[in-house]
């Protein structure tokens, strides 16, 4: 059976790029289609997989939050709060910043420094993630457990992050990882400000200042679609905020200063074992799927954001 | 404010780069000891710098060629991680970018069409779409595909290779087992094909109208004005994001935890296959100061390859 399938894309792969060569346009269609073949694949092999699970529980895996392998019960309510949680500061920190990144290197830098600061920026994006979860696990959890621990007892609340890896550890890492992202969406769109509109801005007298919030007005659409793009990534983001996040699979918690999960943790930190129990590895894949529905939604906001932006 | 941007960079870069160099330096410990396994020489002082770069250098081959460590071990190196990574890498970025390519193609030349809109949309979904996803489809895949390819395909077919050209043959391809490097490279693969569509996409859009003409007037063939033509307009965009979708591949680990697995050992391809990224994550969640060290030494040799493809991808961009 599963034979078929290999000779059958074997052979589509042959034929697409044959035909490359002979019928140019019908070779490119068909090769362009593996790329929608796959993402509907993804979601139907995670729809399948889970499908033992969702045919005992129904749509209570996602509303449940009790994650319990020797009883054999799964609820990933749990991992989706840690998410939205995590997701939520970082944004909330990471998108002023992501402005204000952007304002700065396309505004006051000279010249000559802005190249220099945007292959700096980008690089920031495409490092490894797996270095700044273990930049987060030493450095980066513990300064902040001091810090957090600090202000608090100093706003009279006592010690309130009682262990260096938590939420709102990987939120703060998170913030780091997409800020960059969301900044390298927002430049793009600075770029597009026409001339007569930056000359009529100057033209009626604005400052510097006043001229900076016209013209981000005037790209807003890029810095929602940054904004969502960003969002998607915090989302599906896997090593570094599980080296980071504290592995709490069992306690619902909403505080974001204990130790928590996301989906994305989850399924990298319990796969391993998943095979063990009988309903964990679809338990798993429905944590998948929930997390490829929520990207597949997320990014078409963005999308949809973005095209009406450059029409 | 930009300073602000850039100085997690800069200290996260420090900090794997500090503690990195100097465990790997307390690995490469001091090259005399490699000399004093040399006969004695009588010109020793004339030959010193030479035997002194000789003796670091083969430190640092051992370095690369020892195996990690386990908890007791107090000489350890990155021998199976960097084979698996490079393997994994190359294949995958091969691949991703032999189909990533005419999807860019496509995508830039036949904006007009209705299916390039929807290839567009698909290639933007895919780009974001959560590593870890990746990974676990392929695992999906294989688990669903290996009993039958194994029996009717592979083991025959490595039967007769290994008839024909000899026992090495059974490193590369053979029956294939639950995790191995081929699955790794299928999902660094399916993450570097949007990666390099979309940049070449919007490499080909960007071709003025009338060079596209001249291209298309002179060539005769559609195959011919895009993919030879044209493809010289946009070569180095193209070249760039090739080697920034490496770089992006090579660093990645969530599509390899469940297709690759890790290793310490050498292992066939056909194996579990251990990967820079991998040992990482793995060694740094252990308690034992020795595998941590060695997850900063691991790291600052990815930083190190990561870096070299950034910086060889941006000067490419940049010469003109």
């Amino acid at each position: 059976m599963a034979i078929f399938l290999v000779l059958f894309i074997t052979f589509y792969l042959l034929s697409a790029f044959t035909l490359l060569f002979i019928k140019t346009r019908w070779g490119l269609r068909l090769i362009a289609a593996i790329n929608v073949a796959i993402i509907a694949a993804l979601v139907a092999t995670f729809a399948w997989e889970a499908l033992p699970l969702l045919e005992r529980d129904g749509l209570a895996v996602f509303v449940n939050s009790d994650w319990d392998p020797p009883r054999e019960s799964y609820g990933v309510l749990n991992a989706l709060v840690g998410t939205l949680i995590t997701s939520a500061i970082a944004i909330t920190v990471a998108m002023p910043l992501a402005v204000g990144v952007a304002v700065t290197i396309n505004e006051m830098l000279p010249q000559r420094l802005r190249g220099v600061f945007g292959a700096l920026n980008d690089l920031t994006a495409a490092m490894p993630t797996v270095i700044y979860g273990l930049w987060g696990l030493f450095v980066l959890g513990p300064v902040l457990q001091s810090v957090v621990n600090t202000v608090s007892t100093w706003l009279g609340f006592g010690e309130v992050m009682t262990a260096p890896l938590t939420l709102f550890t990987a939120a703060i890492l998170l913030a780091i990882m997409i800020t960059p992202y969301a900044a390298a969406v927002i430049r793009e769109g600075y770029a597009l400000v026409p001339r007569h509109i930056e000359e009529a801005i100057y033209a009626i007298g604005a400052t510097k200042f006043e001229a900076v919030l016209v013209k981000l007005r005037y790209v807003k659409n890029y810095i929602f679609g940054g904004l969502f793009l960003a969002l998607g990534r915090a989302m599906g983001e896997t090593v570094a905020v599980a080296m980071v996040v504290g592995g709490n699979f069992a306690r619902f918690t909403l505080n974001p200063f204990e130790s928590g999960i996301t989906i994305s943790s989850l399924i990298a930190l319990q796969f391993p074992n998943a095979h063990s129990y009988q309903f964990m590895v679809p338990a798993l894949f429905a944590g998948a799927l929930l997390l490829a529905v929520v990207g597949l939604a997320i990014n078409a906001v963005a999308i949809y954001i973005l095209q009406r932006a450059t029409t | 404010m930009g300073v602000l941007a850039v100085l997690p960079l800069f200290l996260i870069i420090g900090d794997v780069m500090f503690k990195g160099v100097s465990a790997i330096v307390k690995q490469l410990g001091s090259p005399w000891e490699f000399l004093a396994w040399l006969p004695p020489d009588p010109l020793a002082d004339r030959w010193g710098v030479g035997r002194l770069l000789v003796g670091t250098l083969y430190s640092l081959w051992e370095f690369l060629t020892r195996l990690p460590p386990d908890p007791f071990a107090d000489r350890w190196g990155i021998g199976p991680l960097l084979v698996g990574t490079l393997y994994m890498t190359a294949l995958g970025a091969v691949v991703g970018f032999i189909v990533g390519f005419p999807i860019g193609v496509y995508i830039g030349e036949m904006r007009k069409e209705a299916f390039a809109n929807v290839a567009r949309a698909s290639v933007n979904v895919l780009v974001e779409f959560p590593t870890i996803t990746i990974g676990l489809f392929v695992y999906a895949v294989f688990v669903f595909v290996i009993e039958d390819l194994n029996r009717t395909l592979l083991s025959p077919l490595s039967e007769w290779l290994t008839s024909a050209l000899g026992d090495g043959v059974g490193q590369f391809i053979g029956p294939l087992g639950g995790y191995n490097a081929y699955a790794g490279a299928l999902a660094l693969s399916i993450i570097m094909i949007p990666y390099v569509a979309l940049v070449t996409a919007s490499a080909y859009a960007s071709i003025p109208d009338s060079i596209r003409e001249a291209a298309y007037s002179i060539s005769g063939r559609e195959f011919k004005a895009m993919f030879i033509v044209l493809r010289k307009a946009v070569s180095r965009a193209v070249l760039t994001a090739a080697l920034l979708g490496t770089a992006k591949i090579a660093g990645e680990t969530a599509p390899l935890l469940f297709t690759a697995l890790g290793n310490i050992y050498y292992a066939p391809f056909t194996q579990a296959t251990a990967a820079i990224p991998l040992w990482i994550w793995y060694a740094a969640q252990t308690p034992y100061d020795v595998q941590i060290e060695s997850a900063y030494g691991a790291a600052a040799v990815l930083l190190v390859i990561v870096l070299t493809l950034f910086a060889v991808a941006k000067l490419a961009a940049q010469k003109r």
